[in-house]
């Protein structure tokens, strides 16, 4: 009989080839790539969506212990140059070092160029060096995803999203991290229920990413604690600078406090929602 | 012909009371041919740090799009501005990181610090640098400068009379020297913000 098709069988002889990056298995996959990826569907959630004006970074803030000192800024969102911001969903010290890479390349090509980095090339470059730690031996993957969300005249607004392969996209609406599926699947049918092609506006995107991340931190209760979101929003202002903004808790606590009315104007929490 | 006094320059930083005055003249020349009327050589770091580069024109956009990328770099991992004090001290490293083939500019950092005190420090073109708390000077015609700035400077004026003190300062520096003038531009930095004047001065 088939041995190869047996699950058992498989799981043995991935074991086999997946404690180095550099060896593929006989199936042609890099195992510890994918296990890298993994880690990061325990991680806590980001959404990302392009509105008209700008882009809207949520992420849920994940509090281990009560003791410990709340962050200065943030240890989700980061500035990455005047028009480049990323959020980060995985190993926070993985993520640290590839921060400071993207924001070295940024600051060398302005440096060079006496222009703003493309978001595209900034987002390769950063992938690039996430690659080559499956490649090249001894050396385990970065374990981190990110959402990129910038700003540049060739393209406009962009959002790109990176796993631990180095392998990176581009979307209109995403989702990384815990419940990513979940997430996904709300964004498909929300993001542009017209299949028209149009945008939302900021609020219509704040308001979404809220919906989201109430999807995929608790599925069981109607809306989480404006303490757990953090929301981000890149605009530009009328000088055509890009404005990053990290919104205060009362202006979280809108949003959510709006689409918690929603809901319940509209009768039901939401696809897949129970409800007691 | 020294390298330094290759392009020309003239520069002055003033203190005052909570305020700061930078000024320098504009022009770029190959020797004794002048090329531009328009040439930059104050540089704005953030609202409360300015630096000036004197010297070899190249050298002077290398260390400037050098210093803005330090800068940037600063703001973004450390997630504050850069004092002047910290700025000065920068550059005053990587001066002397090339100690033995260095960029040939000599700058004048000027800024107010948090509390709005005036800073004020200047370098040679290794690095080494001085910390006054009246006025500084850089260029081709320093001598003058000082003469100009010892007798017209007095300390705690305020903006405006800090602005005319400078600028007189600049101009009746510069007319003595051939590689320095054709045009100058003042910038005065006080807690509110920066005010940018030219001045019109002789064109030779």
């Amino acid at each position: 009989s088939d041995t190869t098709s047996n699950p058992r069988v498989q799981e043995q002889m991935a074991r086999r080839y997946d404690s180095s990056t550099t060896t593929f298995s006989p199936e042609g996959r890099l195992h510890q790539v994918e296990y890298a990826i993994e880690a990061i569907n325990n991680a806590g959630t980001c959404v990302g969506i392009l509105s008209k004006s700008g882009i809207v970074l949520a992420s849920e803030r994940r509090v281990t212990s009560g003791l410990l000192a709340p962050a200065k800024t943030s240890d989700k969102t980061y500035k990455l140059a005047n028009h480049a911001a990323c959020c980060v969903a995985g190993l926070t010290a993985d993520a640290n070092i590839l921060i400071d890479q993207s924001r070295l390349r940024s600051g060398r090509y302005q440096h060079q160029y006496c222009e703003p980095i493309p978001i595209e090339q900034l987002v390769e470059h950063v992938c690039n060096y996430k690659q080559s730690y499956t490649q090249y031996g001894g050396l385990r993957p970065f374990g981190v995803s990110f959402l990129f969300a910038g700003y540049d005249d060739v393209h406009g607004y962009q959002l790109y999203q990176s796993d631990p392969s180095g392998n990176y996209s581009g979307w209109k609406a995403t989702v990384i991290g815990a419940n990513n599926s979940a997430g996904k699947s709300l964004l498909k049918n929300e993001y542009d229920p017209d299949g028209d092609g149009t945008m939302p506006d900021m609020a219509t995107a704040l308001k979404l990413a809220v919906k989201v991340l109430n999807k995929t931190m608790d599925s069981a209760t109607t809306s989480t604690s404006a303490e757990k979101m953090e929301l981000f929003t890149m605009t530009r202002d009328a000088g055509g600078e890009c404005v990053h903004k990290i919104l205060t808790k009362s202006e979280v606590q809108r949003f959510v406090d709006e689409v918690a009315a929603e809901a319940e104007a509209s009768g039901s929490g939401g696809a897949g929602e129970s409800t007691q | 012909m020294s390298i330094l006094e290759y392009n020309g320059a003239a520069m002055i930083a003033m203190a005052g009371d909570e305020c700061i005055a930078i000024a320098a003249d504009r022009r770029l020349g190959v020797q004794y041919q002048t090329v531009s009327c328009e040439f930059q050589k104050l540089f704005q770091i953030n609202d409360k740090t300015f630096v000036g580069l004197a010297g070899l024109a190249t050298d002077v956009q290398t260390v400037a799009q050098t210093l803005k990328f330090r800068n940037d770099l600063y703001e973004l991992r450390e997630d504050r501005k850069m004092t002047p004090k910290v700025f000065s001290s920068q550059l005053s490293a990587l001066l002397y990181e090339k100690r033995f083939g260095p960029f040939f500019v000599e700058p004048i950092v000027a800024g107010l610090d948090a509390s709005n005190k005036p800073y004020l420090s200047g370098m040679d073109l290794i690095g080494a640098p001085c910390f006054p708390d009246d006025y500084v000077v850089s260029g081709t015609c320093t001598a003058n400068l000082h003469g100009m700035c010892e007798t017209l400077y007095r300390p705690g004026l305020g903006p405006d009379e800090l602005f005319e003190t400078i600028s007189q300062a600049l101009l009746a520096g510069v007319d003595r020297d051939a590689l320095s003038g054709w045009g100058a531009i003042v910038h005065v930095i006080t807690k509110d913000g920066v005010t940018t004047r030219e001045l019109k001065g002789r064109m030779d």
